[in-house]
Formats: C-alpha cells, sequence, structure tokens
C-alpha cells in the first residue's frame, strides 16, 4: 500500500507544524466571532436565531470564503511543491514511485488535513451558541443537522473544489505561490457571480451555477426566505446547492484527470536538459587554454553618484520582474476588466445608460471596497515586497550579493523604487482604460487632472505606504509564507477595522477618514483631513522604511537579533536621527490628528449616540405630547460661508396658540453641534431648564400664552465645525455644492426624531417597545408657515431658499438673495450654495398664474434640462387640473453634489444628485423616460406631501410617496402615451417582484420602500382599472380637497375611506387586499383549447388555476378563500395587427382552485388566460397566459 | 605598521545555536598568495571563509585585512572583495552579460565604457563570452562556477576568498580554473578552501589544515612535505588484512589499485619487510595531521606518553 504510506507519511508531516494547528485556531476564532458579533444584526434585525441553520450555513461559508481558502492555498501549495522547492525532487522523481501515488497521496493528505483544519469553522460557529456574548436572547434550539450539513455539503466540497484547482496550478507550474493565485480567482469568481450575474444581471439560477462557494446562494436565499425558513430550512439540502455541488465535482475531477495526465516527473530534467545543449558551443571551447586577456584596471568609486546609479540599477531590475512576471498579467487583467467591465457601471440604474464623467468612473476606477477584483494590488504588492526580499535567497545568490560593497539602502530604496514605478505604470494604464470606457460609450470629456490628482494622488500614495509595510512585514518576519499571510491580514484589518469596532483610524495602517469626488464640489472638503492622516501613515513609513533597512537580512546569519545588532553596528548615527525624526513626526502628526478627531471635533460633530438618544427620550419622553405653540411665520438671514465652511443664521418665528387651551411652557430642541448664541422670546419667560448636552430647554411664560395669542422668538445660531472625525466627513458646507436642511436651527417641542425605532435597540437600552414611526415626521415639520429668507453667499455663488427669489444684489463682495413663500409653505426647509449655471422655463396656462421654472446646475451637466423642464410643465398642468394649483410662482430645481440618483422635494425647491443628470433615458432599452418620470414624481410632491401632508405614523409614506408616484403614471400616460406608461408599470413590477422577501406590511402601514414606491402605485393602478379612472380620480380629489387645508393632519386609514366611498361594494375586498392587507394571488392558465363553432366563431376552453393567500410579518402564509372578479382575456394571434387587442375581455369569477373557463370571440384567438394584464400582485405573473391550442377534429 | 594585503585573524570562534562549535579559537597571518585552508566536509572552512567574507559575524575574535577591521567595517572591505561560495545560484532569468554588468555596478565600476571593457574581458576570461547572452538557468555547474569566478574577479579585489571552487569543474575547466586563481594571487590575498589535496598542492605558497573548527597545522606545503621524508611507507594488502593492518600501525590512508589495497602507513622507523618507503605528498601530509589529530582526540593518554 503505497499509497497508503505516501498519504500518511504526508499527513504525519503536515500535522507536526505548528502552522496548521495556528490556522485550526485562527478559523475557529474568526467564525466564532463572525457568528457572534460580526454578523449578529442580521438575525437581531431580521428576528431569527443566531444558531439557525441560514446562519450556520452562512457564517461558515463566509469564513471559508475569507480566510479558509487562503489556509487552502498554504496546504496544497506546499503538499504539491514542497519536493521541489526543497530541491529533493531529483531523489524522489527517480524512484519507482508511480504517479498516480505520489500525487494520490499527496493529495488526499492536503484534503485530509484540509478537511480537519476547516472543523475548525462549524465549531467556532458552535461557540457562539455556547457563549453568544451580547446576545444570548437569539440562540435557538440546537439542530445538528445544520452544523453537520453546513460542514458536509457546503464546506467540505468548497475543500475539495479548491484544492483541486490549487493543486493543479501547483503542480503543473512547480510554483507553490500561484495557489494564492487561484484563492484570488476564486473570489473573484464568486464576488462576480454574486455583484455581477445575481444583484445586476438578476439571474441568480447562473449566479448559483458559476459560484465555487456558494455565497450567491446564500446571499439569494438571505432575500427570498422568510426568518421562518432561516430558522428552520438547511440551505445546504436545496437542489440548487446539489447542482452547484455536481456541476463544480465534474470540474474539480476533470481537472484532477488533466493534472494526472499532464505531470511528468520527468518534466524538469528533460526541460533543463535540451537547455543544456544549447548553452554549450559546438566545439568544446573549454577544453582549450586560450590566451589570458588580460583584465583591465578599474576605478571604483562609491560617491554619491555612484549609489544612484546603484539605486537606478536595482530599481530597474526590479521593475523588469515585475512588468516581466505575473504583475504584467495582473496589469493586464485589470486593464481588461476595466475595459470589459466599465461600460456596465454607467447602466445600472434600471439599465439605462449614463455619461459616464470623469468623477463618477473613479469612483469604480479606483479601489473601493466594492469591487474584490481591486484587491488584487494589494495582494501583488505583497507577492512582490516577498519576491524581493526573497530573491537573492530563492535563487541561492544571496552570498554573492552579500558581499557586494552596496549600502542596504540602495537595495531597499532600489526595490522599492522598482515597485513604486510599477504602480505608476499601473495607475496610468488604468487611466488609460478608464479613458478607452470613455471613448467606447462615445464621451471625450476626459478630465485628466482628475485622473490624476485621483489615481496618480490618492489611490498611489496609498499604495506606496502599503508597499512599504509589506516590505517591513516581510523583513522582519523573515519567514516568506508567514510574513505573506500576515500581510494579508493587516490589509484587510486595516480596511475593515471599524467593522470589528475599531474606530480610531490612528490604529488602523494607512487609513484616511474617506474622500469622494464629485464635479461640483471636487475633493473637498475631503482633502485636508486627509492630508493629516497620510502625513502621519508616511511618517511611519518612514520609520518602517528605517527598520527595514536595519533589519534587512545580509549575509547568512537570520536570527532578528542578530540582524538586529549588525543593523545597529552598520548604520551611522544618520539613520539613528532619521529614526528619532520619525518617531517625532507620528507623535506630532498623531497628536494633531488626535486633537482634531477626539477633542476638537466632539464640540461640533454630531454625536447622536444610541445612549444619547436614550437619555432623551428617558429624561424628556414625557414631554412628547405636551401641547406647544405652532410657528406661523419663519424669517431668517442665513450667511453661508464656503470656504470656511461656516453657516450663521439670525432668525425669528412667531408662534401662535393654536391649541383649545393655555400654554405656559416652551419646549426647546436645539440642534447638538451648533452655537446657540442668541435665544430669545419677546415676552418674559423663565429658562426653567437648559440641558446643552441633550440640546433641550425649557421656559416658563411669565404669563400663559392663551389660544390665538402669539410670541416671537429670535435667535442666533452658528455652525462652525471643528476638527474632524475618523470617518464620514459631512459634506454639507463645502467651498461649492452646499446643502443643507434645517436641522441646525432650533425647533419647538420635544424632537421625536431623536428616539431610538429599532425594538432591538430600544430593549437592550431598557426603553419602552413603541411602534415605529417614520423618524423623518416631525410635528414641528408638518405646521404651515409664512416664510422669508436672506440668504448671503460668496461672490459667484447662487444661494437658494424656499419661496420666489425677490431680490439679488451684492454687498461686502458677497451674494445676497431675498426669498419669500407668498403662500405658507411645509415647514420644511433646504437651503442651497453653488456657482450654479440657471436654465430657465416657464409653464404658462390659460387659466393659473405663470410658473417659472428654474433648472440651477454645474455649468456642464445640461444633458437633461430641456427634460426636466418638460417634465415639470407637464406634471404642473397635470396636476393642476386634477387637484388644484400650485401655489407658487416659481419652481426650482438644484443640482448637489453626489453620483447616486437621488431628488428630493422640499417646497418650491427640488434638489437632484449630479448622478440624475448624466442618465441618457433615451436610450433606455426600457423605452421610459426616466428623468421624466422621477422629476414629475417630484413635481406631484407639491401636491402629495406639501399640500396634504400626512400624520407622522408609520404608513404616512402612502400619502406622500404613493400617491406621488401613481399621479406620476398618470402625467406619462397624459403626456407620453400608453406604451411608455405600460413600459413604465413594468418597470415597477420588475422591481417589486425581483426576488425578495414577501414578509412585510400592508401598505396602509407600510415603510419599506419596494411597498411604498413600486407596490402602491402598481395597488392604485390595479383599482383604477378595476374601478375606472374616473371614480379613482374622484377618490383622490375628495381626498386631497378634504386635507389640503392644513388643518388636520390625514392618516393612511382616511384615504383608504375616501377609496372606499368611490368604489362599488363588490370591490371593497380588492381595495382591501391591495391596501389593508399583505394579499398576493397565484394565477395560472395550464391549458387553453379553441374550437370553431358552426358560426364561424370560435370558443375558447382555459384551465385556471387560482390562489389567494396573505403572508405576515413572521413570513406565514395564509390561504384565503376566493370568490374574486378576475379578468379573463382572450387575444388574437401574436405579430398580426392589432395583437394588442383582446378579442375578449371580461370579468370573471374565480374560486380559489382549478376550474375551466369558456368564452366565444370572433376572430382566431392566440392567446388566453386569467389576468392577462398582470394586475393583481403574483409573483409568478408570467404564466397567466398561455397560447391557445387548436383542438383537433375527430 | 601593518602591510595593506595582510589578513591578520586573531582569536576567533564561532559556535551556532544548535550548539556546534563551528571555529575554535583560531588565530592566522595570511600574506599576499595562494593560501590554502584544507580540511574534511563539516570542518568549518565555509564558516571561516564566511566570516572572512563578512557574511556572518563570529562570536570572539578579530579580523584585520590590512587597516581595515572586517567585522566592523564590512562595507570597506567588500569594496576590495572578491567572493565565490561555495554552493550559490544566479537568477536563473538574467543573461549573463547583463548579471555581470548588474554587479560591476554594484561593485562601483561607475564608467560606462570601463565597466563594459571589464565584463568583457572577464567573460572572455572564463571563456563564457560566447554564451554572454544566454539566460543563467540553463548554465551547466562549471559554467555557473565560472561566472561565480568573473563576478569575484570584478574591480580586481585584493582579498579573494573561493570555498570549495574546483568541486563539479571537470579536469579541464578545473587547471584552467586555478590558473586563473594563481595569477590573481600575484598581488593578492586569495584564501582557497579545498578539501581536494591537489589543489593546494599545486598552487599555494601557504596552507593551513582544519578540521572541527580547529586550526591543526599551518605549514608551507613544501615545508611539511619535506618533514615527512623518510616517515611515510606502503604497502599492497589484501582488503580482508586491513583490520590487522590498522591494529599495528598508523595508517594514514588506504586507496584501491587495480583491485588491491594501497595503504600509507605513518612510521618513523623501518615498519618491515613488506612496506617500501614512499616520496610523501601533500596529501600524505594532510592525512598524517587529520590522524594524529583524531588520535590525539581519541585518548589523551596516548598524547602525553608521546611527549
Amino acid at each position: 500500500m503505497k499509497l497508503w504510506e505516501t498519504f500518511r507519511y504526508e499527513l504525519a508531516y503536515q500535522s507536526r507544524n505548528v502552522s496548521t494547528w495556528f490556522y485550526s485556531l485562527l478559523l475557529m476564532v474568526l467564525s466564532y466571532f463572525m457568528a457572534a458579533a460580526i454578523f449578529i444584526d442580521e438575525p437581531l434585525a431580521g428576528g431569527y436565531f443566531l444558531n439557525a441553520p441560514f446562519v450556520v450555513a452562512k457564517v461558515c461559508l463566509i469564513t471559508f470564503f475569507f480566510m479558509g481558502l487562503l489556509v487552502l492555498a498554504q496546504f496544497a501549495g506546499n503538499a504539491a511543491t514542497r519536493d521541489f522547492e526543497t530541491r529533493m525532487h531529483p531523489l524522489l522523481y527517480t524512484t519507482a514511485l508511480p504517479k498516480s501515488v505520489y500525487l494520490g497521496g499527496r493529495f488526499m493528505a492536503a484534503f485530509a488535513l484540509g478537511s480537519m483544519v476547516m472543523l475548525a469553522i462549524p465549531v467556532g460557529v458552535f461557540a457562539a451558541t455556547l457563549f453568544p456574548l451580547e446576545h444570548p436572547e437569539l440562540v435557538g434550539p440546537l439542530r445538528v443537522a445544520a452544523y453537520l450539513s453546513a460542514y458536509f455539503l457546503l464546506i467540505l466540497p468548497n475543500v475539495f473544489f479548491a484544492l483541486t484547482f490549487m493543486f493543479a496550478m501547483a503542480v503543473l507550474s512547480k510554483k507553490g505561490i500561484l495557489t494564492y493565485l487561484i484563492a484570488i480567482i476564486f473570489w473573484v469568481i464568486a464576488i462576480s457571480s454574486w455583484q455581477v450575474i445575481g444583484v445586476q444581471e438578476g439571474n441568480w439560477t447562473l449566479a448559483n451555477l458559476t459560484d465555487p462557494i456558494g455565497i450567491s446562494k446564500i446571499t439569494e436565499l438571505k432575500k427570498v426566505w422568510t426568518a421562518n425558513e432561516k430558522n428552520t430550512v438547511l440551505p445546504g439540502t436545496q437542489t440548487a446547492v446539489f447542482d452547484n455541488r455536481l456541476i463544480w465535482l465534474a470540474l474539480s475531477m476533470g481537472i484532477l484527470l488533466v493534472t494526472y495526465v499532464r505531470f511528468t516527473t520527468g518534466t524538469i530534467s528533460e526541460r533543463k536538459s535540451k537547455k543544456k545543449h544549447l548553452s554549450i558551443p559546438a566545439n568544446p571551447i573549454s577544453f582549450q587554454l586560450t590566451e589570458t586577456v588580460p583584465i583591465p584596471q578599474v576605478q571604483q568609486r562609491f560617491d554619491f553618484s555612484t549609489r544612484l546609479l546603484q539605486l537606478l540599477t536595482v530599481g530597474w531590475e526590479s521593475f523588469r520582474i515585475i512588468a516581466l512576471g505575473w504583475g504584467w498579467m495582473a496589469m493586464a487583467c485589470l486593464f481588461a476588466f476595466v475595459l470589459f467591465t466599465g461600460p456596465m457601471w454607467f447602466s445600472d440604474y434600471h439599465n439605462i445608460p449614463e455619461l459616464p464623467v470623469t468623477g463618477n468612473l473613479l469612483g469604480t476606477l479606483e479601489n473601493s471596497k466594492d469591487h474584490g477584483i481591486w484587491l488584487v494590488i494589494p495582494l501583488l504588492i505583497i507577492f512582490y515586497a516577498g519576491e524581493f526580499v526573497w530573491r537573492d535567497r530563492d535563487s541561492r545568490q544571496h552570498e554573492i550579493m552579500g558581499v557586494a560593497p552596496v549600502p542596504v539602502w540602495v537595495s531597499f530604496l532600489g526595490k522599492f523604487g522598482g515597485m513604486v514605478l510599477a504602480l505608476v505604470i499601473m495607475q496610468l494604464l488604468l487611466m488609460v482604460a478608464g479613458m478607452l470606457v470613455q471613448v467606447s460609450l462615445g464621451y471625450y470629456d476626459f478630465q485628466i487632472p482628475v485622473y490624476l490628482k485621483v489615481l496618480l494622488g490618492i489611490r498611489l500614495a496609498d499604495y506606496v505606504l502599503w508597499a512599504v509595510l509589506a516590505f517591513a512585514v516581510h523583513v522582519v518576519l523573515n519567514q516568506k509564507y508567514l510574513a505573506h499571510l500576515v500581510a494579508v491580514m493587516i490589509y484587510l484589518f486595516a480596511l475593515f477595522g471599524p467593522e470589528f469596532g475599531i474606530e480610531t483610524r490612528l490604529l488602523l495602517y494607512g487609513s484616511d477618514p474617506g474622500w469622494s469626488y464629485s464635479d461640483l464640489r471636487g475633493l473637498d472638503p475631503f482633502m485636508e483631513p486627509w492630508l493629516y492622516f497620510k502625513f502621519y501613515w508616511g511618517a511611519w513609513a518612514l520609520f518602517l522604511a528605517i527598520l527595514t533597512v536595519l533589519l534587512w537580512p545580509r549575509g547568512t546569519e537570520y536570527s532578528l537579533q542578530n540582524r538586529f545588532q549588525q543593523g545597529i553596528r552598520k548604520n551611522g548615527y544618520l539613520i539613528k536621527a532619521m529614526a528619532g525624526i520619525s518617531v517625532l513626526l507620528i507623535v506630532i502628526s498623531g497628536g494633531i490628528i488626535f486633537y482634531n478627531t477626539h477633542i476638537l471635533y466632539p464640540k461640533t460633530g454630531v454625536f447622536e449616540t444610541l445612549e444619547w438618544k436614550a437619555e432623551y427620550e428617558t429624561n424628556y419622553g414625557k414631554y412628547r405630547d405636551t401641547q406647544q405653540p405652532s410657528v406661523l411665520k419663519t424669517k431668517l438671514l442665513v450667511e453661508i460661508y464656503p470656504d470656511q465652511k461656516a453657516v450663521d443664521f439670525e432668525g425669528t418665528y412667531t408662534l401662535v396658540n393654536k391649541t383649545g387651551s393655555k400654554i405656559d411652557t416652551i419646549f426647546l430642541s436645539t440642534a447638538p453641534g451648533v452655537s446657540n448664541h442668541l435665544l430669545r422670546f419677546n415676552k418674559p419667560v423663565k429658562a426653567q431648564m437648559v440641558d446643552e448636552a441633550l440640546a433641550f430647554r425649557m421656559y416658563i411664560l411669565q404669563k400663559p400664552l392663551f389660544p390665538g395669542d402669539s410670541l416671537k422668538m429670535e435667535f442666533r445660531v452658528s455652525y462652525e465645525p471643528q476638527g474632524f472625525p475618523n470617518s464620514g466627513i459631512n459634506t454639507y458646507v463645502v467651498k461649492n455644492g452646499t446643502y443643507f436642511g434645517d436641522g441646525w436651527l432650533p425647533t419647538i417641542g420635544y424632537k421625536k426624531a431623536r428616539e431610538i425605532y429599532m425594538p432591538q435597540e430600544r430593549k437592550d437600552l431598557g426603553l419602552e417597545p413603541k411602534p415605529i414611526l417614520d423618524p423623518d415626521m416631525e410635528t414641528f415639520e408638518q405646521e404651515w408657515i409664512h416664510f422669508e429668507a436672506v440668504m448671503g453667499t460668496d461672490k459667484g455663488q447662487t444661494a437658494v431658499a424656499p419661496g420666489k427669489l425677490i431680490t439679488s444684489w451684492t454687498e461686502n463682495g458677497r451674494n445676497y438673495f431675498r426669498y419669500a413663500a407668498e403662500q405658507p409653505i411645509k415647514n420644511k426647509l433646504g437651503f442651497f450654495s453653488s456657482r450654479y449655471q440657471v436654465h430657465q422655463a416657464q409653464w404658462k396656462p390659460d387659466s393659473a398664474p405663470v410658473v417659472d421654472i428654474k433648472i440651477l446646475h454645474h455649468p456642464t451637466h445640461t444633458l437633461n434640462n430641456q427634460r426636466m423642464a418638460k417634465s415639470v410643465q407637464a406634471s404642473l398642468a397635470f396636476m393642476t387640473q386634477a387637484f388644484g394649483k400650485y401655489p407658487h410662482p416659481e419652481l426650482r430645481l438644484t443640482e448637489v453634489p453626489g453620483y447616486n440618483k437621488g431628488l428630493y422635494a422640499y417646497p418650491t425647491t427640488i434638489f437632484f444628485r449630479e448622478g440624475f443628470a448624466q442618465l441618457k433615458p433615451d436610450e433606455n432599452p426600457g423605452g421610459v423616460d426616466i428623468v421624466f418620470a422621477t422629476v414629475a414624481h417630484e413635481v406631484c410632491h407639491q401636491w402629495w406631501g406639501a399640500q396634504v401632508s400626512p400624520a407622522p405614523v408609520k404608513g404616512a409614506a402612502l400619502i406622500t410617496e404613493s400617491l406621488a408616484w401613481f399621479s406620476a403614471m398618470e402625467i406619462i400616460e397624459e403626456a407620453r402615451g400608453q406604451k411608455e406608461f405600460y413600459g413604465f408599470i413594468e418597470m415597477a413590477r420588475d422591481d417589486y417582484f425581483s426576488p425578495q422577501e414577501r414578509e412585510a406590511d400592508p401598505l396602509l402601514e407600510a415603510s419599506q420602500h419596494s411597498i411604498i414606491y413600486r407596490k402602491g402605485p402598481l395597488a392604485l393602478y390595479a383599482l383604477r382599472e378595476y374601478i375606472g379612472k374616473e371614480r379613482l380620480r374622484l377618490g383622490l380629489q375628495n381626498f386631497f380637497n378634504r386635507y389640503s387645508n392644513g388643518t388636520s393632519l390625514p392618516f393612511p386609514k382616511d384615504l383608504y375611506r375616501e377609496l372606499q366611498t368611490v368604489t362599488p361594494d363588490s370591490m371593497h375586498y380588492l381595495l382591501h387586499d391591495l391596501l389593508a392587507s399583505n394579499t398576493f394571488w397565484e394565477l395560472k392558465t395550464e391549458n387553453a383549447v379553441a374550437s370553431q363553432t358552426p358560426s364561424g366563431k370560435w370558443k375558447v376552453t382555459m384551465d385556471v388555476h387560482a390562489r389567494k393567500y396573505t403572508v405576515d410579518k413572521t413570513g406565514t402564509q395564509t390561504d384565503v378563500a376566493m370568490n374574486d372578479w378576475i379578468p379573463i382575456g382572450v387575444y388574437g394571434l401574436p405579430g398580426k395587427p392589432k395583437a394588442d387587442e383582446p378579442l375578449y375581455m371580461q370579468q370573471h369569477r374565480i374560486r380559489s382552485g382549478g376550474q375551466r373557463i369558456e368564452v366565444e370571440v370572433t376572430g382566431k384567438p392566440g392567446l388566453a388566460g386569467i389576468d392577462p394584464t398582470r394586475l393583481l400582485m403574483d409573483v409568478e405573473r408570467y404564466d397567466n397566459v398561455t397560447k391557445v391550442q387548436g383542438r383537433q377534429k375527430r | 605598521m601593518q602591510d595593506e594585503t595582510i589578513l591578520y585573524i586573531q582569536n576567533v570562534s564561532k559556535s551556532y545555536p544548535n550548539g556546534v562549535k563551528a571555529l575554535q579559537n583560531i588565530s592566522l597571518t595570511i600574506p599576499a598568495g595562494m593560501y590554502g585552508l584544507l580540511g574534511p566536509n563539516g570542518a568549518g572552512k565555509s564558516s571561516l571563509m564566511r566570516t572572512l567574507a563578512t557574511l556572518q559575524d563570529p562570536d570572539e575574535g578579530s579580523i584585520f585585512f590590512g587597516k581595515i577591521d572586517v567585522l566592523k567595517d564590512k562595507e570597506e572591505v567588500q569594496k576590495t572583495l572578491g567572493y565565490l561560495p561555495q554552493d550559490f545560484g544566479l537568477h536563473p532569468n538574467a543573461r549573463a552579460e547583463e548579471l555581470l554588468n548588474y554587479f560591476a555596478v554594484m561593485k562601483g565600476i561607475r564608467e560606462k565604457q570601463a565597466r563594459r571593457e571589464v565584463v568583457e574581458a572577464l567573460l572572455k576570461q572564463t571563456n563564457l563570452w560566447d554564451v554572454r547572452k544566454q539566460k543563467l538557468g540553463g548554465f551547466s555547474g562549471g559554467m555557473r562556477q565560472r561566472f561565480g569566478v568573473a563576478i569575484a574577479m570584478l574591480g580586481n579585489p585584493k582579498l579573494i576568498i573561493v570555498d570549495e571552487p574546483t568541486a563539479g569543474l571537470d579536469p579541464a575547466e578545473r587547471v584552467r580554473f586555478l590558473n586563473l586563481l594563481s595569477e590573481m594571487g600575484e598581488n593578492s590575498v586569495v584564501i582557497l578552501s579545498t578539501h581536494i589535496v591537489e589543489d593546494v598542492s599545486e598552487l599555494c605558497t601557504r596552507m593551513a589544515v582544519i578540521n572541527k573548527g580547529q586550526i591543526l597545522m599551518e605549514t608551507e606545503p613544501l615545508k611539511a612535505i619535506k618533514n615527512l621524508k623518510g616517515r611515510i611507507w606502503r604497502k599492497v594488502v589484501e582488503k580482508n588484512q586491513l583490520p590487522q593492518l590498522e591494529q599495528e600501525h598508523i595508517v594514514l590512508s588506504t586507496k584501491l589499485l587495480g583491485g588491491r589495497t594501497v595503504a600509507h602507513i605513518y612510521s618513523e622507523g623501518f615498519p618491515g619487510n613488506d612496506f617500501e618507503e614512499v616520496v610523501p605528498d601533500l596529501e600524505d601530509v594532510y592525512f598524517n595531521v587529520i590522524a594524529q589529530h583524531s588520535r590525539n582526540n581519541v585518548s589523551p593518554s596516548m598524547q602525553e606518553v608521546a611527549k
């Protein structure tokens, strides 16, 4: 049994290795923390156990993904190439050992070892059940099967697949390090399956097959499964998982076979000997004693210019090693990656293409966390740092090199410089790739300075810092593979430090508080903190570089102590002085940063921690419903200082007692982080309590305020941020592109938005449970105010506030703008200041006042101006006609920084992000003009939201968002026609029916995005089709008229009541199903057969199946007996003219279960089915209609 | 006044972390010329050579090359040092000319023209000129060795240390190589460590025998040979007679010759009829020293008797 012997020897050899057990421990600890701490939020929020089978499977897979692959790479590389690397192969390869035994034994041993070590993963996950840290309540019943299936069905096959590929790679290339390349390839495949095929393309079936690890399936299940399923079903036993395992098993087997066939023990020596023949000249010159060649006496010089030459020589040599080795491959791969995937990045918003502006491209091009492939560069840096440190020793040239009269700093700086040069070239290549992407999309405004700033400035600095650390780790540890592993771990730690609970970036090597670029804003305000941090890390890098020079392995003795003593002896005062300086710089710059982040920033930075909120609620929650005066009028002077990032407010609130009783106490919530210089009432008050820490005050009026009485409050507030945080620098006030809300102004009354609304967090902090409120909804914000403001800003900028622009002037080198709202507006204020260009348009109706439309935009963002203006005009026309006039003479759209596609409607002002301005809706394959539609939606908010504003309860968004989208749909229908209207509905359906959990609140109580924004308008559309356009319109008009006067705030049930009034009794069940419960239908036409009647008509017989069920918040499905009116439709043959026009369309009473329906039509039927226009909420909506079969005549 | 080209080694000791005493209190003074360091495998030759070549530090002792403190001022020594390690490799993907040029830069030959001339001369000298464009990975052992010599000779070194240079060379290459060395030895210190006696006997003016980290003998080869004159005898014996012979005489070496065993013994007087006197060579010197030393170590009592 030679195979057994080989296997046994190998296993015994490896298990004697301490590192094997170190890896086990590492995996166990990591999986424990993942289960007990890092991924705890998901079960916490989702309401399932931390030891639910789903969680066990997920944590196992993720640990395997992050750490397991690296460990396996080590095993596989070792098993496959140890003999070769220890130069033992001539001994072994010449024995009579058959290759099946040699390879088989090695592979099986590696697999056995891998399986054993990976056992630590489920053990660690299980440990989380025993020691659940902060959340013992999340431990559910123990299910052994969960762990067994996770290990045997998920991890073990993964071990096999990964090892197979790694082993094959290492055996065939004779290079152990390449197993890490396989690990990287696995990462890339898994991440692209999950992110690209799954998330972006929505093809989860394919993603599940292409993903060798199973991350895709688990993330899909996370969305699709209910809490109940997550608690009970084993992910490993899904058929999709079996399919995946089978495919990869087949692939792995194939790879093993190829390895077996291709592996020849003689390969190496044969190849070598071939070269030998080539290298020996035909006539054996070495036997002839040629005449001695005089060796010229040369001058050796060791001055600075020689050192420089040596530096350049080493550098160039090192660069060549990268450029001609794997580095070249990596560069080419990244280049190709950018080139081929780049265009996709610019159509990921509903598949709508957008302009590939450089700033947006860079977000992806620079090494951001979103794209796993960018890990390649740091990993390459680690790899080549190792290669350079070990190069002479690996080729056993170190003794010769060791006696060369070259100082260590020359070797180090040369190699380092070569690496930096390679990185520069890499970044330049990426720039070229980015520009090619732009060209391929027909865009030529390259903005090269922006490219250079980001790629060769910000990102290169990070890489260079990282390279220094990689060298230092390799030199200090002096163990190649261990150093690789340690360096990777340090990198991941620095990257995910905050996720591990380390907030202070002074401890995360190379890190900074983050940055982003925008056309409007540039890199402001991120660069100043960035520079501080990079200076600090630069000082560290200097220190590490000195350490590297000191400890550089030279000669033949490598113990750390030895190298340290030698280094100290060899290096003079200069290096010691530099070390001293670097430490000094670390201390000074670290001190400056610490002062900024820990002392200055907390003074003005907003730290609304959970504890702070809880204390606020505990202390002052009792005043939640105390009657307070309302704001009648707000007058403001807002001075923006973009360069200082500061704002001064001076203002007056006119308050009035609108309640029926007298008020003697006024509560005031100030904003944390601003200075309140003055708060003064025009009536005598006593400051009963001023709590600066919780930003809450209580004033007692000496004479109470009687109903109808008013009171003025003056205030002066300044926002002047100091210092900077470790993460999350805010971008409110910047040199260009300022936008902020009213959050810095004082508000009257207790602020409900400060309350914590996550149930678990409330429980943790000992707060009473409470129904979930929409946190944005404040009574104070719901009030109707008269508003006027003067805004001051830098010269050259335009400032925007609510209301109509009355005048503007320049004073003291600053621009001033006076705004006033002639009609009361909702008390939700937004302020803007930028160097805008203004696109002007007007809406001139026959019977209403003219409305000026202004689009304030970045000078180059002009693509959608016309379109947005048209949408505003169409929307104003439709809404005015349907519900009533727009109360203001002006409507503005202002652009704000950011490449997402967000818009937000303030009274009279709608802001849109830069990303929205780049969309090219004309090229939308779905045919929907998303820009037109979204702007219409925002304009509708000037009615739904601004004129009718709901009570601050859960479900309030039905009144604002759902109605605004429904109205926008009707605007599309009217302004752009039926085709685009249906296209838009289909788009909404695609969103709503994309795989996601079905457990949700009914619309009347919903807060979930896809319910409010997608199901809402779809439900209203379905209702419209049932009860008719006019009736629904009437219902909405009644609702609008009743609540638009601002005296009372409607609840969702008020809308429901109004809709009920206009809905026939027979359809009340439908209204209920659509809005008041989370109901789904399962409608299917199993077959449809047609036969011609003697009269020449066609009789169509359909077998349909129907089911109706509700899903509650825990995911439980309950069947509901059906007796519903559902349309039955028959259409002509597809492709024929008028195929869209139904031959038959009638409501039928449909029961639950199967049933046969017969209808007669004139004209040959092509398609037939139940609910053919897919009005009802049916997850499988494409089986409603089927092809009509012709009946064979007997 | 110390001579610029004399290597002074004083009381150098070195032990490795595993307890092996590689060098024990070694003191030598080595003048210009070829100097042979002879010893069996594992004697400490390479340890001494690496110490002299600045690659490792002794625990004790001092080494001076002329005025240069070899242990402290390594870079200064390196500027004038040529070193050929016992076992070395070369970057397999580099080409001969390219790598030699690289080393020339490292040795401080800055002028491009001078560098080119030196590289050309050395490649011609080591007979590698024709393969200068080839990758070093394809070089045979001999070619690699010669290339190592070329590197060692860059920059006209004054201190040349070659560790077991002839191992793996074919006879012709070996001759050629030794010629090269002796040429260099004319005004440099050339230390040649080897376990092949002929290397030393053919070239070296002075030599030392080292074993188990100690210098057993320091001498001039000719003098040592002369000292042994009349004390080396040989006898042709059957293999099975050997144990008996070893009991009766001090056997220095045995060699197979035409299937029979020729034994050399050491004897101050005439050992017997069946022995014939041989003219001693350096090999006999070497084996005698080693034998003597191991005898001394085995039984100190005998040593005393011998005195």
